[in-house]
């Protein structure tokens, strides 16, 4: 379990990383932290001939506010993302689903636009960012374009990204006062992918669900948006809610399969009992609040 | 309680909680693991494997990779065709079928090693094994047990799929009459999955040729002794020319008992190429190609009567052998102790080893512990279904120690266990009752709790039977310096025997524990030994310590005696010290008499230099030790996921030498039954594609699955093997299954029997609770279904078979008996018998007078004589013997020519093949 | 193939070394840097035997480049105990509360609990006791690893009294 060669680039801007990118003709990867990438190369699964290792670059690792947005730069490390006071202020569910993800020893190293810029169906960053409404900024030597989450997967580890681009930033709106998490996650044991998994943010205004934002992981071949529950939810009085309704219309979009540790039945079961779960808590809070 | 029962005894260092003297080198990364060795001039392997479960090899291109710079060479089955190998068992027993080095024109599993790599390091033969280009004719596999019953032959020269067979082909008329006939009748079936023993150190070899011939060997293994004589024997070289040695091994759990293809090959290739070579298995060539466990089918069927008692029982098993299994096997330890402590009037069975396309059997902790589970859960199910609180039917059927000495239907002589009396603890450490009250607390909450119990005996340091298993060796010598040095035929790999045995040493002489040192790891010293098998250590490796420690006491004693002028009586060594006592008291430091002793010899007595002795320990044949334990779970029925919120355990493991030891070793027992039970599965495809290939999807136990495990020793008894120590070593891992399954099937009892299919996913749990059925459930066949054809069934395990003056075992006869005239019967023979331990060799004369038959057979300079008939040219003749169970052995044969064909049948133990040929001239 | 000229401490001493693009950290400390205490025990970051500290945060380093620690301080389980033998104190809880057996996932264990423990303020018990489950030990069934790991938090080394019978 040894990587095939390559060649190793470690660019310190971002115009140079993008260059490399470019003149790789599709054959160059961007190494980021490394977690999911270095078991892909040591399985021989994946064989680039260039390795563009983005993590020098300074410009690409902070947390910044800028407006009602925020912008994690893709090199953060999960556990430094984890305990930015920033995105515990105001990306609450970032930060819990950040807890789940992985190992504390992986943490160390993976990072936030890593995770999303990969796309692992049952992956917990990529799924919250879809929740959120969030965009990832994306430069080549072409230009710059903006994708919103919700629009970058396309398949396991397929992505909208063209293979000359790089992911600059996650930009991440940030939900106004009155927004609780659900956030729930099924996995054989702390650290492995999902077998249901479950990210979202609602946001209550005078009684009424003004903004909902719910997408599932490990419950089909990409992140799911819930995009039917999303409607039915927005403008509906929270006390006049219909849960059993609601659930069935959670897991509407989902496209569960069959694996080795779970079957498409055990996640639809499961996420449906996880969504009323997560729904009834996160309305007690708010009622608590 | 036995009110006999002997305290278990603690010395000074015996039954202490000692700290490790391996822990300080492997806490500060100073251990030495095969791959921390690395010598002048070493190249590295890799293997380029098949990526097809079954085929013929059409070509080999290994052009491209040859032009790679850096490979050093490429090797294949051709290249080592000038080697002759027999890949032995772990008995060093001949295979059932030839098992190539690498493959050999054809491919029998996935991952099947085809090409040798050698290149400068490992990423290199690692490129070059992907340039490697191989063409098969792909064939369908035979992946399953079903698929070996019905598929097509996978070794092509043998006559079935059948790798070994034992018990009675046919139904018991009379047993099957008292199954139908009494008062309940419970039927049990599933099939375990097949496990990864996973260690955290995968294989891994460094051979290294120098000198004239000689090899020396740094290997992963279980015993450097055992692999030093595998390696002579299988490669028909003397031992002396090859050394093992084996310092630091990180784990092994049955993987490592022997060496198998891929340390062969390096072995061979390093003589190929007289250079030293390294291979280190990778996770992946772990997971996909290193040899299994555990993957059987059973059909257990026991009646009782009215009150409980157990009437008769029947079991039908299977086990996959894969391809190239490290001995074929079909189990019998499974038959020799499923009901070993009930009692049991009558039981059969029938069991038989199963040939497929898939990586081969290796041993895995208990690879007889399907026994437990299958008798356990079963004795749960019978206890609801005739409602008799589940402890009540073990207590009624359980043999307790002053129902001692007892017989079992299967030969096994009874003396000392004692798992009812396990059980007892067990009950005063856990109030069922509460727990009962708590459980229906919980139920009208909507929570699942749940409680199991299971009862168990292990038989340890087994010394009968198996040759390569009989004893232990100590050497121990004070050391010119007045420190003791220990060589000793114990291994570890994590059993911490250089504590253990420096314990018994240092208690036993009398000397300060860090004044032991113990040597293990080398087979160029000290003597022939197993190693960790069989759960042997304390009880074998111990009691030679102390044997040898008694000598050497007797030495030092008689030797101060002499010099001092004092009686050898007035002679104590005491923490190091020799106190005189008596007239003239004194005190003469072990170093100052070891000055003497190496320094100045004529004043010891007569003369003789040295402080030295040595003792090579049998232990009793068999060394039981029981347990009963119990846990609790809770399953979310919501989600399926159990959380197992108490286990206790209580056993009788005899005296301790180092009871956090002897916890670890129960405690790592019982986390590979959880693992077992709720997550780990090696698993293929129909087309033989393993599909749990890295640690993401072969699911191990982390911290958050294993819970505190609570001990209890109230019950243990000294055995009778020296110092009075039981093994330790498999027991968690075979009684902790059972006791987990049978609290989650106990938790889930509302929404009805749990189905046993493991393992129990939350997924494969929910839809229990759900009674959704569209988890596919496979159905292993049935104690009736008709027996497949097996008209070869050679050789497997019974230990038996091996002792009966070393010959016998199973198997059906290969021929229709063919009467013709005229066949000569006198005269010299050589005859293989198709043994559990694999095929044995014997010479052996038949004589005839008139319809008389007599003969005798000749092995290892032991005769056996006996008396028989002779009709045309067919003779039968029975053969009693002793050892290790009185068994008469009923031979029946047919000769023609100048062969002989035949079987031998051995009671419950079914049948097995013999064959002769003629001494000519 | 790109070959790199590199230079970390390990263990604080300085190393300067040239490494190709694809060799791994943990390849590069036990062939290169000769710490064979590192453990290689999945190559895929699973296991957890191969945990260093770099930089002082616990990471795989089969999941790391040599390349990738140009520049970084490197603690390997070598680097713990004093000169003198004496233990670290994660070493010495380990050691008491018989946390291993076969010693080969030990190392990586000892350094994710080194690099959580021992600092002031405390590191939060939960997040100590979250992080060994990024570590597969096949000998111990956890017990005395979880025992020390609670005392180095400042636990107690048991959880206490069952919760039934």
């Amino acid at each position: 379990m040894k990587p095939a060669p390559f060649d190793y680039y470690a660019p310190a801007s971002v115009e140079e990383a993008c260059q490399l990118l470019a003149d790789a003709g599709g054959g160059a990867t961007v190494l980021a932290g490394g977690q999911t990438l270095m078991p892909l190369l040591a399985l021989r699964m994946s064989q680039p001939f260039v390795l563009v290792d983005i993590t020098r670059i300074r410009a690409l690792r902070g947390v910044s506010r800028s407006g009602a947005t925020t912008r994690i730069g893709p090199v953060t490390r999960q556990n430094e993302a984890l305990a930015d006071a920033t995105l515990q202020q105001h990306q609450p569910l970032l930060v819990t689903a950040l807890r789940h993800v992985g190992h504390h020893q992986t943490r160390n190293r993976g990072t936030v636009g890593g995770s999303i810029a990969l796309g692992e169906p049952a992956a917990e960053l990529p799924a919250t960012a879809v929740a959120l409404g969030a965009s990832v900024e994306v430069r080549s030597v072409r230009g710059t374009r903006t994708i919103p989450a919700q629009e970058l997967y396309f398949g396991p580890y397929a992505t909208a990204l063209e293979p000359d681009e790089l992911l600059t930033a996650v930009d991440v709106p940030e939900w106004p006062a009155g927004t609780v998490s659900l956030f729930r996650e099924i996995a054989m044991r702390p650290g492995d992918f999902a077998l249901v998994g479950l990210t979202g943010a609602l946001t209550v205004a005078d009684g009424v669900v003004t903004r909902a934002g719910v997408a599932w992981f490990g419950m089909g071949p990409t992140p799911i948006k819930a995009r039917q529950l999303e409607a039915a939810l927005v403008g509906q009085r929270v006390d006049a809610l219909d849960a059993g309704a609601l659930t069935e219309l959670a897991i509407a979009d989902t496209a569960p399969f069959d694996d080795l540790h779970a079957t498409a039945e055990y996640r639809r079961t499961v996420g449906r009992r996880v969504f009323a779960a997560a729904l009834g808590e996160a309305l007690n809070l708010r009622k608590a609040a | 309680m036995d009110d006999a029962r002997p305290a278990a005894t603690t010395g000074r260092y015996i039954g202490q909680r000692v700290a490790r003297k391996e822990d300080t080198r492997l806490l500060t990364g100073r251990g030495v693991y095969v791959d921390d060795v690395g010598v002048p001039g070493m190249l590295h392997v890799a293997f380029h494997r098949s990526p097809i479960a079954r085929g013929r090899i059409r070509s080999i291109d290994l052009s491209a990779a040859r032009a790679l710079p850096g490979v050093f060479a490429l090797v294949t089955a051709d290249d080592l065709a000038r080697f002759k190998v027999d890949m032995l068992s772990f008995f060093l027993a001949q295979p059932v079928v030839p098992v190539p080095v690498l493959a050999n024109g054809r491919v029998t599993y996935v991952g099947d090693p085809v090409v040798m790599v050698v290149a400068q390091d490992r990423y290199l033969a690692e490129d070059a094994a992907g340039l490697i280009v191989v063409e098969y004719d792909e064939e369908d596999p035979v992946v399953t047990l079903d698929d070996a019953k019905t598929g097509a032959l996978v070794h092509p020269d043998t006559d079935s799929n059948v790798a070994a067979a034992t018990g009675a082909e046919e139904l018991d008329e009379d047993l099957e009459a008292a199954l139908a006939a009494a008062a309940h009748l419970e039927t049990l079936a599933f099939r375990h999955q097949r496990i990864s023993q996973s260690p955290m150190e995968t294989r891994g070899v460094v051979a290294q040729p120098h000198g004239s011939g000689e090899l020396t060997v740094y290997l992963s293994c279980q015993g450097p002794q055992l692999c030093a004589r595998w390696f002579a024997q299988a490669l028909e070289l003397p031992q002396t020319s090859i050394r093992v040695i084996s310092k630091d091994v990180g784990g092994s759990f049955g993987l490592k008992g022997q060496p198998w293809r891929e340390e062969v090959a390096v072995v061979l290739g390093a003589m190929l190429l007289r250079r030293p070579l390294k291979w280190i298995e990778d996770r992946l060539e772990n997971l996909t190609a290193a040899n299994q466990a555990r993957e059987q089918e059973i059909t257990l069927r026991a009646a009782f009567d009215a009150e409980g008692r157990l009437v008769a029982s029947h079991a039908d098993y299977g086990l996959n052998n894969g391809a190239y299994p490290q001995g074929a096997d079909s189990n019998i330890a499974v038959m020799m102790f499923l009901w070993g402590a009930h009692k049991l009037p009558a039981f059969s069975f029938r069991a038989r080893g199963w040939f497929t396309n898939t990586v081969g059997l290796a041993a895995y902790r208990g690879p007889w512990a399907i026994e437990s589970l299958a008798r356990e859960v079963l004795l749960d199910r019978a206890a609801r279904r005739m409602g008799i609180d589940p402890i009540e039917l073990r207590r009624r059927n359980l043999i307790r120690r002053s129902d001692q000495p007892w017989t079992t239907p299967m030969g096994l002589e009874l003396t000392d266990i004692s798992p009812a009396e396990c059980l007892d603890v067990l009950l005063q450490k856990v109030d069922v009752a509460a727990f009962r009250a708590e459980q229906a607390a919980a139920r009208r909450e909507g929570r699942y709790l749940g409680i199991g119990f299971a009862t168990y005996i292990e038989p340890t340091a087994g010394s009968t039977g198996v040759a390569v298993l009989m004893s232990e060796s100590a050497h121990l010598r004070v050391e010119p310096t007045g420190t003791v040095t220990a060589v000793v035929s114990t291994h570890s790999q994590g059993h911490g025997t250089q504590t253990t045995m420096a314990q018994v040493i240092a208690d036993r002489l009398g000397v300060p524990y860090e004044h032991v040192e113990v040597y293990e790891d080398d087979s160029s010293r000290g003597g022939y030994g197993s190693g960790a098998y069989g759960s042997r250590q304390a009880v074998a490796g111990g009691g030679a310590c102390i044997r040898a420690a008694d000598l050497l006491l007797a030495r030092i004693r008689e030797s101060a005696a002499h010099i001092l002028g004092v009686r050898t009586d007035d002679i104590v060594l005491r923490n190091g010290v020799l106190h005189v006592t008596g007239d003239k008291p004194q005190t003469v430091s072990l170093r100052d008499l070891a000055d003497i002793a190496y320094g100045d010899p004529d004043r010891m007595p007569d003369g003789h230099a040295g402080l030295e002795a040595q003792y090579r320990y049998r232990p009793p044949p068999i060394t039981m030790t029981s347990a009963a334990h119990a846990c609790i779970v809770e399953v979310d029925a919501q989600t399926g996921f159990v959380k197992i919120r108490r286990w206790v355990t209580s056993e009788d493991c005899g005296n301790m030498i180092n009871p956090a030891i002897v916890e670890g070793q129960i405690a790592g027992g019982l986390a590979q039954a959880i693992g077992s039970v709720l997550m780990e599965e090696v698993s293929f495809d129909a087309r033989g594609n393993p599909t749990a290939v890295t640690y993401k999807d072969y699911m191990l136990p982390t911290i958050f699955d294993v819970p505190e495990f609570e001990y209890h020793h109230d019950a243990s008894m000294p055995s009778q093997a020296e110092g009075g120590f039981r093994g330790v070593g498999e027991g968690g891992c075979i009684v902790g299954p059972p006791t987990l399954v049978n609290a989650i099937a106990d938790a889930l009892i509302p929404f009805g029997e749990l189905e046993l299919e493991l393992p129990l996913t939350p997924a494969r749990l929910l839809a229990h609770i759900e009674q959704r059925p569209e988890i596919a459930r496979p159905k292993p066949a049935e104690a009736s279904e008709a027996p497949a054809p097996a008209a070869d069934a050679p050789a497997d395990p019974v230990p038996v078979a091996a002792a009966a003056h070393n010959v016998p075992a199973p198997s059906a006869p290969q021929e229709p008996f063919a009467p013709a005239s005229g066949a000569r019967i006198d005269g010299g023979w050589k005859f293989v018998l198709s043994t559990p331990m694999g095929p044995q060799a014997f010479d052996g004369r038949l004589a005839t007078d008139g319809d008389q038959l007599s003969g005798v057979f000749i092995m290892n300079m032991d005769e056996a004589h006996f008396t028989g008939t002779v009709t045309g040219n067919q003779l039968k003749w029975d053969l009693k013997v002793t050892k290790p169970m009185k068994i008469t052995l009923k031979y029946e044969a047919v000769v023609e020519g100048d062969t002989l064909t035949g079987k031998c049948k051995m009671g419950v133990f079914g049948s097995a093949k013999l064959k002769g040929e003629r001494v000519k001239g | 193939m790109s070959e790199h000229a590199i230079q970390l401490t390990i263990n604080g001493r300085a190393h300067e070394a040239r490494v190709e693009s694809r060799l791994t950290l943990s390849d590069f400390l036990r062939g290169d840097a000769g710490c064979t205490g590192v453990h290689v025990g999945c190559e895929h970051g699973v296991c957890g035997a191969c945990t260093v500290m770099v930089d002082g945060a616990a990471v795989r380093s089969c999941l790391m480049l040599a390349v990738q620690a140009n520049g970084a301080a490197v603690t390997t389980v070598e680097g713990l105990a004093d000169d003198d033998g004496t233990l670290h104190p994660v070493q010495q809880a380990l050691r008491d509360e018989y946390g291993l057996q076969c010693g080969f996932c030990t190392p990586g264990i000892v350094m994710t609990l080194a690099s959580l423990t021992g600092a002031t303020p405390a590191t939060d018990p939960d997040k100590v006791m979250n992080a060994l489950s990024g570590h597969i030990c096949r000998c111990t069934g956890y017990q005395g690893i979880r025992r020390a790991a609670r005392r180095l938090a400042g636990l107690a080394p048991t959880q206490g009294a069952p919760t039934h019978g």
